[in-house]
């Protein structure tokens, strides 16, 4: 191999492009054994959060299907223009399946897809599909209606506080089921919330839970890639949920229980489908019932009757017979959105852009 | 054993040539040893890094992608960094010439119409010159210091991007994400070829490295804003003004980032989103400063960066590191680079201490 510096690069780079690129491109010709899968993940992978379960997900292929597939994964990929580009370089690189892990990857995949329609993509957290785009997402308010009661029950301020990424309908909703939760057990509790505008931001995040437990919040739970929401509660002496992976590590035994979400079905079931040849674009919209939305192991410290009322709330939910958004609900003008005796329907929830009663802050 | 760091009397002319040189060898001793203490192969791991995102045509269409923006705005910042008018806060510019160009492509009346695209022009540098003419004002009439009105000017302008497309710019078919519709197609640059991400308006951005290269070099005006940048006393006594040094650093690099914010927006973006652009506002100063402010060292400058960014994914997906490996070894590469740049300038002696 050539050693190659920078000068080089600087004065040949570009005429090199052009020769291979004329003559095709390497390694597309030879034949295809292996089932070649591409992930894209939004934030640097570390150990724990929301990347992290997601590349849980891509090990438990490996896992399942060992050496007849081959695994790309890339990290830190958050700006459309950027993670186009990574679309486009996996699927014309013989990837046969790949997986867009945020949100902010559906305006690329959705023009990368159509050029590749032998291509499978499948987008976490998507709404629009195409012939060759499916989308998964999680209940997320069902997790954090389940922690929310154990809030509840440990809260002495009568205060929850909430840091959210984004105000996207599946941040602000299941800051909602949280209040929801927490109120099933004392209706006059309330959530202060602030908003980062960033998936991984750990210094205004800790600026954030330290707001937070100024104005009174003695439970706190944050919804990003981080766990500096629980640690920063933790240091303050405040109660913490954990969201995507168990954080009980850094909570300083004040970590109540996280809401975790485990990938691993909808990952495996995808690479089989394609592998077989079965794949197709479809919608799946996974919870607790699923084993996608989990609780973690309680805090120790919390009394047995309030495991007891989460655990119930669980079974409750997986069964059908409780629903986190059932009426009466009211907003935070006071107007009710859906009467005594109904609950939201998907598209509502799918689409929240509102705050429930009791909920402080704005959307912005 | 002291030494003291010294202004040269003169560039140096050996230096000028050796700095890059010496950049290289540094960086490349230093990322060997990064590299082989990482168990990696140094010379694959420099080869994907370097040669690898460039093999493909559509490794080079992106390549030029990434570079086009950097050198555009880059090329506006040198013009005003010459005459010591710091502009750091490129990126709030280039928002808002996004902002406004975008409001023009979704609101104006004109949207089948052939004239669109140039009005997106025109708003995009216009939104670029009036955000860069706050500074210019406050440092023109009451001293203000600039580097922090620009800086400070940035954030601003990312708040208000955020507003827009949390509040009234929200796409209403957009199922309440962050994010305005997409421009009608008459606002969007077309593309060279389908396959490839690569638009027309890289010619924008050759126009400008040229347009700069003529000011800076053939033009009496960029003769008399270097002069004020050096020497801002000679300067006055020879009768020019600098304010006017002010207010043309400022709007001329204010346009050029609006410009490139635009085409951002009617290139690969083709939307708003909360978040436009890898901060290219800032990366500019650094493309600037390889480039030593001079219109085809900028263009080198923003090609290497560029590759730079690329050069990280590749190695990523090639070979399997993490992003955090591939933005320490661009971090080297640059701390190098700029460090031996100030050789050209600044000489380093040695003390002769003499003890009894």
């Amino acid at each position: 191999m050539k050693r190659a510096t920078r000068r080089d690069i600087l004065k040949y780079g570009a005429a090199t492009g052009l020769a291979t690129g004329l003559t095709g491109l390497p390694g597309l010709s030879r034949a295809q054994e292996k089932l070649k899968v591409g992930t894209v993940f939004v934030s640097p992978l570390s150990e724990i959060g929301w990347t992290k379960q997601h590349s849980l997900g891509v090990e438990a292929i490996k896992n399942e299907m060992g050496d007849a597939v081959e695994i790309t994964t890339i990290d830190n990929i958050y700006l459309p223009q950027d993670a186009e580009r990574v679309f486009r370089e996996l699927a014309s690189t013989g990837h046969q399946l790949i997986f867009g892990t945020s949100f902010s990857h559906g305006t690329p995949m959705q023009k990368v897809a159509p050029r590749f329609p032998e291509v499978a993509f499948e987008h976490c957290s998507g709404i629009k599909h195409l012939n060759n785009l499916g989308t998964f997402e999680a209940k997320y308010y069902e997790g954090t209606y389940v922690a929310g009661i154990t809030a509840g029950h440990v809260t002495k301020t009568g205060k929850i506080g909430f840091v959210g990424g984004f105000p996207i309908p599946d941040i602000v909703g299941p800051g909602n089921a949280l209040l929801l939760g927490a109120q099933s057990v004392n209706p006059d509790i309330t959530c202060n919330v602030i908003f980062l505008n960033s998936w991984f931001d750990p210094g205004k995040e800790k600026e954030a839970v330290k707001t937070l437990v100024a104005q009174g919040c003695d439970v706190i739970c944050s919804m990003t890639d981080t766990p500096t929401g629980v640690q920063v509660a933790g240091e303050n002496d405040a109660w913490s949920i954990g969201y995507a992976s168990d954080m009980s590590q850094f909570g300083n035994g004040k970590h109540l229980t996280a809401f975790t979400l485990n990938w691993a079905p909808v990952y495996v079931d995808a690479a089989k489908r394609v592998a077989a040849g079965t794949w197709e674009t479809s919608e799946r919209w996974l919870g607790l019932k699923d084993d996608v939305v989990k609780l973690s192991p309680y805090n120790p410290d919390l009394p047995a009757e309030v495991v007891a009322a989460a655990d119930q709330a669980q079974a409750d939910i997986s069964a059908g017979t409780l629903h986190p958004y059932a009426g009466e609900l009211k907003d935070q003008s006071g107007a009710v959105r859906a009467e005594a005796g109904s609950r939201l329907s998907d598209g509502d929830i799918r689409g929240m852009n509102w705050f429930v009663q009791g909920m402080i802050g704005n959307l912005g | 054993m002291l030494f003291k760091i010294e202004p040269r009397a003169e560039p140096s002319r050996q230096m000028a040539i050796a700095a890059p040189l010496i950049a290289t060898a540094m960086t490349l001793v230093v990322s060997t040893i990064f590299f082989v203490s990482l168990g990696l192969n140094p010379f694959v791991t420099l080869y994907t890094f370097f040669v690898q995102p460039l093999t493909t045509m559509n490794g080079v269409s992106e390549w030029l992608l990434k570079a086009s923006p950097l050198i555009l705005i880059a090329c506006g910042l040198s013009i005003g960094f010459r005459a010591n008018v710091w502009n750091i806060g490129a990126e709030g510019q280039l928002i808002m010439g996004a902002i406004l160009a975008t409001g023009v492509g979704l609101f104006s009346p004109w949207q089948e119409s052939a004239l669109l695209l140039p009005l997106m022009v025109v708003a995009g540098m216009a939104g670029g010159a009036a955000w860069a003419a706050i500074p210019a004002f406050l440092r023109a009439r009451m001293n203000t210091n600039e580097i922090l009105v620009t800086l400070m000017l940035s954030y601003v302008a990312a708040l208000i991007l955020s507003y827009l497309v949390h509040g009234p710019w929200r796409d209403p078919a957009g199922f309440n994400f962050p994010q305005t519709a997409l421009l009608p197609y008459s606002g969007t640059f077309e593309v060279f070829d389908y396959s490839y991400r690569l638009n027309t308006s890289i010619f924008f951005t050759v126009v400008a490295v040229f347009l700069t290269w003529l000011f800076t070099n053939r033009s009496f005006m960029g003769y008399k804003m270097a002069v004020g940048g050096v020497a801002p006393a000679a300067a006055r006594f020879a009768g020019f003004k600098s304010s006017v040094s002010v207010w043309l650093g400022l709007l001329v690099s204010g346009a050029a980032a609006g410009l490139a914010g635009m085409m951002e927006v009617a290139g690969p973006l083709g939307q708003l989103s909360s978040q436009i652009s890898p901060g290219y506002g800032f990366a500019a100063i650094i493309v600037a400063f390889i480039g030593r402010l001079n219109a085809f060292g900028i263009v080198l400058g923003g090609l290497l960066l560029s590759l730079l960014y690329l050069g990280g994914e590749t190695v990523q997906l090639n070979m399997g590191l993490p992003s955090s490996v591939a933005l320490i070894f661009q971090g080297l590469l640059l701390f190098f680079l700029l460090a031996s740049n100030f050789l050209v300038n600044f000489r380093i002696r040695r003390l002769v201490t003499r003890t009894h």
